[in-house]
This record gives C-alpha cells, structure tokens and sequence, in this order.
C-alpha cells in the first residue's frame, strides 16, 4: 500500500512556482505554524516565521534541516548537525520513504508550497533538498536530479579504467557530485607505498577528486545546445591549496565530493574534498581540468526507430571512448 | 488433532494494566468506572466510561501521549498506532513476557497472530477532517494504517515481525472471541504451532459515544451501578477500551519450552441469530446453538460445566436473550454452574472483550477462583434457576465457558479446561 502511495501518478502537486507574496500572514498563521512545527527547535520556529513573514528565502535551509532533525532518530541528530550536502537522508541517516513524506508534509505546510510525488523522487541528499526547496521558494525550475551511477555504469563512460579508477559509485547532481571508494589493500601501488605500512598517497586521493569531475563533467548535463564533454579530451591541468589532514588506509571508505567553481569550455574548476565517516581527510580548493565538446548522444528512442534517428557516429563514440584505457587526467602533485 | 493451551496473557484493562492487579479487581470485584470528564456537557447524558489509567492518549499526535515508562516505544512505531494498537502494542510486550516467549519464537512461519479491533473513529475523524482542511496531500502518511479497523493486526505483525498466519477479525463485540476460535483451529489442525489473539479498543468519546444513539448505553451517573449485569434495574453497558493478548500454543511446543499453562481450550461453536442487524434475537436462540455447538465440540456435557462467564452487558435485552440461552441449555438435573458477568467490572471492551474476557477465565482457572457477578441489588426475576454468583468463591472451577455476542446475531462460545 506504500508502494501505491509512492507511485500514485495522480498528484496535486502544483509545478507553478511558489509565490511569496501570495498571502498575508496573519498572527493565526503564526499560531498554526508554531503549533505545525512544535516538536522542532526554536531557531526553525524563528525561520519559518520570519521567512512566511517577510518572503525572504535566506532562512528557508535552516526551516528544511529544523524538519529533517525534528524527523530523524535522536542518535543520529548530531550528524545531520555537522553534515555537508552530500549526506543522504534514507542511507546515511536512517529515514525511510514514509518518514520522508513526512518531513515533505511538514515542510509544504511550514513554507506554504506543494511538493509533488516526482519531484520527492529525486531528493536524496541533504543538498539536492536545499537546492530544489531554494528553487521552489525563488519561483525558478527545480534542477535536473541528482543521478546514481552504479560501478558499471562509471566503467562504461569513464576514460580511465581499473587497475587506476578510485570510483566505486557516484551520484551526480546538476551542481555537485559525490562518490565512495573502499580501500581494498590490493591497490597494486600500496606494497610500496609505504613498506609495511600500506597508505593511500594523497596523490591518488587527488586523482580520485580529479577522476569524479571528470564523472561530472561527462555525466552532469554540462554541453551547450548538442554538445557534450569528450571523455577524450579531458586532461589536468592544475590544483591549488591541497591539505591532508588524515592517513587512509585499507578498509577506510572514502567519500568524495566535489562542486563546480567555474565551468567554461575549454576549462572546469571544481573544489573537492574527500572524507572518511565524519572526519576530514582531503580538502581541495581547485582542480582545474581542460576540456572539448563532441555531438551529444541522441537520448535513447523506440527501438524501432533507432536507425532512422542516431548517427552512426554518436552509437560508436560510447564504446569507442569507454573501450580506450587513457589516464589524462592524472594529478601530479608529490605523494605526501 | 493438537491439543491447544493458553500460556500467555497479557492485559491493558479498565480493572488493571498488568495481571496482578486485573487478578486482584476480579477476585475483590473493583470495578474500574470512573466519571469520564469528556462526558461532563449538558448534552451528554451519558457519564460514566471503564477509564484505562496511566495512559493519556487524547491526543490526536502520537508523540504527544503518556504511557508507562516500562514501554519504550521509537517515534517510528508510534507514529503508527491509534490508541488502540497503543494498548495493544503494550499488551503483547506483556503477554511475550508472561508466556517466556523468546524472539525466535514470536519471529517464524508458525506462530501467527489474529486481531479485531473497530478501528479508531478517533483518529479517522482527526484525518478526514485535516484532509478536508489543509488538502488531500497533506495528512499523515500513516493515518490510514493507524486508523482502520486492520490497525492491530497491520501494527503488531509488522512491529512483531510474525512471519506466520495473520488477519483481523469483524464480527462488532464477537470478534475477538472469532479470533480465539479460528486460532485455535489452527493450532489444532497442525497449520501454526502459536497464536496470538488480540482484542483492543480506544477508549474515549468517538469509540463510545456513538452508542447512545441507539441507547444502549448506562445512563448511570454513580460508577457503583453504571453496569450491573442481570439486574433488574440495568439500564445499558457502560463503554471501555484498552487491550488484551492470550498466547496460544500446540501440546508439543508447551512440552517443549517446558511452560506451565494457564488453561487448555477445549473447544469452540458459533451460531447466529438471523434476526435484527442490532438486538439480540429475544430468546437468544444464536447464543442457545453457539453453546451446545461448543459443548459437543469439546466433549463436555452442561453438567461438568463449572462457570460461564456470561457476555452479559447490562443491557435490558442483551442480558434477557442471555438468560434465556443459558436457562436453555443448564436447566437440567445436575447443571448448575455460576454465572457471573465481568462487565459488571470492567465495562463493555466491544471488540476487545472476548479475548478480554478468555483471559479471565484463563486467570480464574489457573488462581482458582471463580469472580462474582458484582453491582447486582436486585436480581432480575428472569434468572430463577439460573446460578447468578453474587460474590467471588474461592473454588477453583474445572471447566469454564466463555459467551461472546455481536451485533447481526453473531454469537461465538469457548471451553476452557484447567490444564493437566
């Protein structure tokens, strides 16, 4: 029955953008909204009001994690305290899609907007829930969801290949992307580095940053009109402010991320960070990639009509590219 | 054919929310009425409810309300339970301790769990009147599993993780004792090896009250003689709520665990009167039929019958049909067993009271006592030859039965023999 409720394609979710100057707020409103968010702390009492009050959206993050803590198990509030955007609200903190409709109930009835059942889909992280709310608030489109790309996937598109890509899944956001890589200790380069102390070189904790903007710029939707990133014409070309601040070693999980700082064809700048569990391993304040477009691959059709619609020259770039074994973008900084 | 036994009992009631102390009401005859302040308008003739104490749960938000700290119950379970699978929830905790059950032992294709309640009016009018209020989106995704009629048994096999059989029964103040029947054919049948019957009801104005439409509710306002079965001077039930559990097990698995069992279900029958969609049938000839059917399918003749624990509502018609069923079938040389009825106590539990009630004659049997029928001043002349016990008696009845009637002419009868 769950499930139904879930896949219920009759929704009443409305896609017009939220306006705030739709109503006044009246001092009834603010007793039902106090009274809506009773079981939430006082500071997102305070957003709420302010923001149904004036319409600025610079308080609406701290009234959607007010929602998310009030939801969430009492042992796991203080990590979604210290969480960045990356956090995911049904792996990381336990929430399931019953308690998610939830916390959206609350969060329509609090800032006065419908969220339909498409758009609750695509929520996963912490982050794409303060952008989309953010865009909802602003009247703008919600952005493109974030994508799970299983290792499959990332093997078919990516143009590094094992035994040198330090990506095991990714999640791809139209304006970040995260990823894990479990340090398994057959790493070939961990029997010298060092000997019998088997750590990962912050060098390819670098190029694991580097390896997910490369993910990104090929699989976040980042072309012009027709265009898209060539795998083939992804290279390094520099990083600045690096800092390790832990030793990684086999059996750590890394967790990467990365957000774009400017992106212009021929170059990609992002800011990445890698963590184990809570703490900090790894900041990044830019890596700088260079780039080029190819055609954009036709998005999939009908089976029948396949050879009446995709150039034979955008089927075999795909696996031409994913075929090739290349490391261009490798990161050269010295190993720690 | 498996003999069944019940080993578990676990109860949240009007009289008291643990065994010992629903053990010691029934043996002293305390009832559990209180004036219900809800009741307290102008409008409302009614006054008096079998109240449940230690709980508050009028709250409509389940994060609101009061239970005893012994129950340590996450958001997430309670976020969907009315105040019913509340008590519920507590009453197996209660019953999985008193039978010694272990997780392993609730968790499996053979054990199962069988639960009438009526729902939660309470709540159902709470999330009809907040979708008509904020939208149709916008009410709780759990209103509707937390609210039916299937919210114990939804609840408690989710929560329970039980693995074998599993349904609600709907058969108004029958189904429980539906419930005690069906389970103990599947034990007796080898389909589960553990059962567990649930009954459980809210306890508050949308559960009650609806009742006085059709007047069959105490219009009492003196707790001392809001119910008082087989008077001549009664004048309705008195509503309650609250929860009862009753562990049943196959032969094998009490020698098994080694558990010594309270009492021994000897049979069961049903009938229905065909009658009236409300009123018992004037000569309970649904309730008559029920009980010979149980007798016979227990192997016991109305003479080795010991104590009949009376459906006995204090209801003018109710009791009357009652009475005359049981003159029907214990007015022969050698039957003379007590009778009382326990809502006389506790109020009228609707759903819940047959399990209720089972679990009661289970306590009677193994403390060896049979409760009295309490409240009664004067005795309803219509009971002349019948065995209406005025006070508690200390003698430790060998085999009881148990009647349970509902609405549309329902009537379901149980035998319970002291365990060998």
């Amino acid at each position: 029955m769950a499930e139904d409720v879930h896949k219920n394609p009759e929704v009443n979710g409305s896609k017009q953008p939220f306006s705030t100057s739709a109503k006044s707020f009246s001092a009834e409103d603010e007793a039902a909204l106090t009274e809506a968010l009773k079981r939430c702390s006082p500071a997102t009492i305070e957003a709420a009001v302010k923001f149904r009050r004036t319409g600025d959206p610079t308080p609406v993050p701290t009234v959607v994690i007010g929602i998310i803590e009030r939801f969430a198990e009492p042992d796991q509030r203080a990590r979604l305290r210290g969480a960045d955007d990356d956090l995911r609200l049904i792996e990381d903190l336990g929430i399931d899609s019953l308690t998610m409709m939830e916390i959206v109930i609350l969060v329509e009835d609090a800032l006065q907007m419908s969220i339909n059942n498409d758009e609750l889909r695509n929520l996963r992280t912490l982050g794409d829930i303060k952008v989309f709310i953010d865009c909802k608030v602003r009247g703008l489109p919600p952005p493109k969801p974030s994508r799970f790309l299983p290792i499959e996937h990332i093997g078919a598109v990516m143009p590094i290949q094992p035994p040198f890509l330090f990506l095991n899944e990714a999640t791809i956001g139209s304006s970040s992307a995260s990823a894990k890589y479990k340090i398994t200790g057959d790493e070939f380069f961990l029997k010298g580095h060092f000997k019998d102390n088997p750590v990962m070189p912050a060098s390819i904790m670098l190029e694991a940053i580097g390896q997910l903007a490369v993910l990104f710029l090929i699989e976040g939707g980042h072309g012009e009109e027709g265009k898209q990133a060539d795998p083939q014409t992804i290279y390094f070309t520099g990083c600045e402010g690096v800092r390790a601040h832990r030793i990684c070693k086999p059996g750590d999980t890394l967790t990467i991320s990365i957000k774009p700082k400017r992106l212009k064809m021929p170059l990609a700048t992002i800011e990445g960070q890698i963590r184990v569990g809570q703490e900090k391993a790894v900041y990044v304040e830019e890596i700088t990639l260079t780039y080029g477009f190819r055609d954009a691959i036709a998005q999939p059709v009908p089976v029948a009509s396949v050879s009446a619609t995709v150039t034979p020259k955008a089927v075999h770039s795909l696996p031409a590219a994913a075929a090739r074994v290349i490391t261009p973008a490798t990161v050269s900084v010295r190993p720690a | 054919m498996s003999k069944v036994y019940i080993t578990g009992l676990g109860l949240i009631t009007s009289i008291g929310n643990d065994l010992a102390s629903a053990t010691r009401s029934l043996r002293e005859l305390r009832h559990g009425f209180e004036v219900y302040p809800p009741f307290d308008k102008p409008d409302v003739p009614v006054k008096v409810v079998g109240t449940i104490k230690e709980f508050s749960v009028d709250s409509s938000d389940p994060e609101d309300w009061v239970f005893p700290k012994k129950y340590s119950i996450k958001r997430e379970i309670l976020r969907g339970l009315a105040p019913n699978s509340l008590f519920a929830y507590c009453s197996m905790l209660q019953a999985i301790e008193d039978a010694r059950l272990s997780p392993d032992d609730v968790a499996n294709p053979q054990t199962g769990l069988y639960a009438a309640s009526g729902g939660s009016p309470f709540l159902t009018h709470h999330y009809h009147e907040r979708m008509l209020k904020v939208g149709v989106m916008r009410t709780s995704p759990l209103g509707i599993v937390a609210s039916i009629a299937g919210t114990l048994n939804f609840n408690l096999v989710a929560h329970f993780k039980i693995l074998g059989a599993s349904c609600g029964f709907s058969s108004a103040c029958a189904s429980s004792m539906h419930g005690l029947g069906f389970a103990y054919e599947e034990i007796r049948t080898g389909r589960q090896r553990r059962m567990f019957v649930v009954g459980a009801e809210d306890c508050n104005t949308d559960s009650i009250l609806p009742f006085a439409g059709m007047r069959a509710l105490s219009l009492q306002c003196d707790p001392n003689l809001a119910s008082r079965p087989f008077d001549v001077a009664r004048d309705g039930f008195v509503g309650t709520g609250g929860g009862a559990v009753v562990v049943l097990e196959s032969e094998d698995e009490v020698a098994r665990r080694g558990v010594r069992p309270y009492a021994e279900v000897a049979g069961w029958g049903q009938a229905s009167d065909g009658y009236n969609v409300a009123i018992s049938h004037p000569d309970g000839i649904g309730l008559h039929l029920a009980m010979k059917l149980a007798l016979k399918d227990s192997g016991c003749a109305p003479g080795e019958i010991d104590y009949v624990n009376a459906h006995a509502t204090s209801t003018p018609i109710g009791d009357a049909s009652e009475i005359k069923a049981l003159k029907a079938v214990f007015n022969i040389p050698g039957a003379r067993p007590a009778i009382s009825g326990t809502k006389a106590l506790t109020g009228h539990g609707l759903s819940l009271s047959g399990v209720m009630e089972t679990a009661f004659c289970a306590i009677a049997l193994r403390e060896g006592f049979i409760p009295g029928s309490a409240h009664i001043s004067q005795l309803d002349p219509l009971c002349e030859g019948l065995n209406i016990l005025r006070a508690t008696v200390a003698e430790a009845p060998k085999v009881v039965l148990n009647n349970s009637s509902g609405f549309g002419g329902a009537n379901v009868c149980t035998v319970l023999k002291r365990a060998t």
